[in-house]
């Protein structure tokens, strides 16, 4: 049999030299869709795996406690005491880093224009490692601390209140006693994020100054970043037990857009994958078995000279999946080439506004991952082997002597 | 509707500080630093602005003018009002008005529609607007303390007018202070009538002006029966409202002020 299967090699390889231009053609085609096919998976892998860090980023974590009833109705009144500090809570070395905030819903009133937002109040030492507001850009300057009771404003946020760095605004928002308070804040940065939503959406001042004004004793949410994303559950598992009387929340819970649109991700990759593949395979039971047909007179005498049938479709199949192989392998290559090309990312400036209709950042950067290489891989063989079959099967289906005179079945 | 009764509220709050006043005034003759020595604290000033309607139970009909380029709206409305925090106001024209209802006790402010004859409470960050369709915004009436709480009063200008004196004040918010506006100038006269409250932005240009436009007596009381708010930052955007019967110091049952009285429609 390893013999056989050397010969079989040997004439499968000299078999694809002597129709060159068919087989590289066929090579091409193979090598096309399986780059495009790296490709795209690169591309939806980074717009999904955005879409997830974006969520975590979103001042969620991968995990967060808050008050039972807080999401329904997040308000200073569901504050609550922690006396023991957030990294306690979880063995060592499973967080990254932590952050407790207040953040409750308010309102924001220029000289010209009132927005409504969310009025977080934070430790700017806490996020550094957290959230969206440890690395962003800040016109002015940052808080110095959790008792800094000065304002940062979105850019996107100051624009549409006709407000800018060094004014002065008043917010409005329920204290823990449930009575509505004004107070007036000097805006002291003025923050970029990659997208407008987060400019739009909070007000960020220190937590313990905040809490002072809210007269909220407490906080009313603790964020964590863990270091290993698959100990989620029993790190979930823990908090609850730790903190009983509150409730425990993951990103995909707190953000189930953000999470369902990742496991969309998830499903297109495979339904884009099996669209290339089927295509792949018809294209390579067509090519294929335009090839045997030509060549019936050769199996004829091949067959004619005593060779068996099990050989002759052993030959096609090996001759198939040499020129899959070269094709996948071209094709992998290009495709990890066109993702190396696209390190820094494509720019969707152009289309800002609808990409963050999707959850999309302005620069998409492709992310391959090494199990989708080999899904693809391994998918590109089994398609190719199926559809070599038919193919193979009519190579031994025509009898020596009808294909020696050059008839077809 | 809504906003039609805050916009109303805000004109009858700042309507009643709105004291005699005769024909348009120009500022006669500058003032001296010995003028400027001898004028009370700027801040007794506007106290006595503000105690002049503390305390007050009066019962107002008055008409309201919104005005803008292509356009113009008028409404007819009578109001009930406990000192500077409680008022109830009905809309009795146009028809398709009539009925609407605003009750504002505090800081809650509730609106009653009889088409649908429900009573809905206003969330507080509404109440801190201005109405799209007027130019008055409920802090226009509720902040009148807050001039004595928050900022910083400076007497730069004393004239004569009317033989009376009229003092221009300028009040500058702290820095800690839950304003929006850079400053707001007010001119005042000796027995603390406010004639004009111009609100200033954070780079000092002015964006609207509250001025009296007419005077009159109403109730044994002369003051100033039509104030026009401009939005100075629009062409031919104003709101004016204009008094045609007012009585002070009316018996007024506390239960006028509730939101069962604000429901069921019934006048005193």
């Amino acid at each position: 049999m390893t013999l056989a299967m050397g010969l079989l090699l040997r004439l499968g390889s000299r078999n694809l030299l002597r129709h060159r231009r068919r087989n590289a053609l066929l090579l091409a085609a193979i090598a096309v869709g399986i780059a495009s096919t790296v490709l795209s998976n690169a591309l939806i892998r980074g717009y999904q795996y955005d879409m997830r860090d974006d969520a975590i980023d979103n001042l969620n974590g991968h995990l967060k406690v808050v008050a039972p009833g807080y999401l329904d109705d997040p308000s200073a009144a569901r504050a609550f005491a922690l006396t023991l500090t957030p990294e306690s809570l979880l063995p060592s070395g499973a967080v990254t880093a932590s952050a407790t905030r207040i953040r409750v819903p308010a309102v924001v009133q220029s000289e010209r224009e009132t927005r409504g937002v969310e009025l977080v109040g934070i430790d700017p030492a806490d996020e550094e490692f957290l959230s969206f507001l440890g690395s962003v850009d800040i016109d002015g300057k940052g808080l110095a601390g959790a008792s800094d009771g000065r304002l940062l404003l979105g850019r996107e946020l100051a624009a549409r209140l006709d407000t800018q760095l060094g004014r002065r605004v008043v917010v409005m928002a329920l204290g823990a006693d449930g009575r509505h308070r004004e107070l007036g804040f000097r805006i002291v940065g003025v923050f970029d994020t990659p997208g407008r939503n987060q400019e739009l959406a909070y007000a960020v001042t220190g937590r313990d100054a905040l809490a002072r004004q809210l007269g909220v004793a407490g906080v009313t949410e603790i964020s964590f970043r863990l270091a290993n994303e698959n100990a989620l559950d029993e790190s979930r598992r823990l908090l609850v037990a730790a903190l009983p009387a509150l409730q425990v929340h993951d990103w995909k819970s707190l953000d189930p857009l953000a999470a369902g649109m990742f496991e969309l991700a998830d499903a297109s990759l495979l339904i884009w994958l099996s669209i290339v593949l089927i295509a792949l395979g018809f294209g390579l039971v067509n090519a294929l078995a335009t090839a045997v047909l030509e060549r019936a007179r050769e199996f004829g005498l091949l067959r004619a000279l005593g060779m068996h049938p099990r050989h002759v479709l052993e030959q096609v199949l090996v001759e198939s999946l040499l020129v899959t192989l070269a094709g996948v392998l071209v094709g992998t290559l290009a495709g990890c080439l066109f993702v190396l090309l696209l390190a820094d990312g494509i720019d969707l400036g152009a289309w800002a506004t609808g990409a963050e209709l999707f959850g999309m950042r302005q620069v998409l950067v492709p992310r391959l991952l090494f199990g989708d290489l080999v899904l693809v891989l391994l998918a590109s063989f089994v398609f190719a082997s199926l559809g070599s079959l038919y193919p193979a099967w009519r190579a031994i289906a025509t009898p020596p002597l009808v294909a020696l005179q050059g008839s077809r079945t | 509707m809504e906003g039609c009764s805050r916009a109303f509220v805000a004109a009858f709050g700042l309507l009643v500080l709105f004291l005699p006043l005769s024909q348009a005034w120009s500022e006669e003759g500058s003032s001296t630093s010995d003028e400027l020595s001898n004028a009370p604290d700027p801040k007794q000033l506007i106290a006595a602005a503000i105690d002049l309607t503390r305390g007050t139970r009066s019962y107002a009909e008055l008409s309201m003018v919104i005005h803008r380029p292509t356009w113009e709206r008028r409404s007819s409305i009578v109001a009930w009002t406990r000192g500077r925090e409680d008022a109830l106001i009905r809309f009795v024209a146009p028809p398709r008005d009539a009925g609407n209802a605003m009750l504002k006790t505090d800081e809650s402010m509730w609106t009653f529609a009889p088409q649908i004859n429900r009573v809905v409470r206003l969330p507080y960050s509404m109440m801190s607007q201005g109405w799209a369709g007027s130019d008055f915004s409920y802090n226009d009436l509720s902040r009148t303390d807050q001039l004595l709480k928050d900022y910083d009063l400076a007497l730069v200008l004393v004239s004569s007018r009317d033989n009376h004196q009229v003092y221009r004040i300028e009040a500058t918010p702290r820095d800690d202070a839950a304003v929006v506006w850079g400053r707001e100038d007010l001119l005042l006269r000796d027995d603390a009538v406010v004639l004009e409250h111009t609100f200033l932005d954070q780079a000092l240009a002015p964006v609207k002006r509250l001025e009296a436009r007419a005077v009159g007596t109403l109730g044994g009381r002369t003051f100033a029966t039509r104030i026009r708010m401009t939005d100075l930052e629009s062409n031919e955007h104003w709101t004016e409202v204009e008094y045609t019967r007012a009585d002070f110091d009316v018996a007024l049952d506390d239960a006028l002020f509730t939101v069962f009285s604000l429901q069921s429609g019934r006048a005193p």
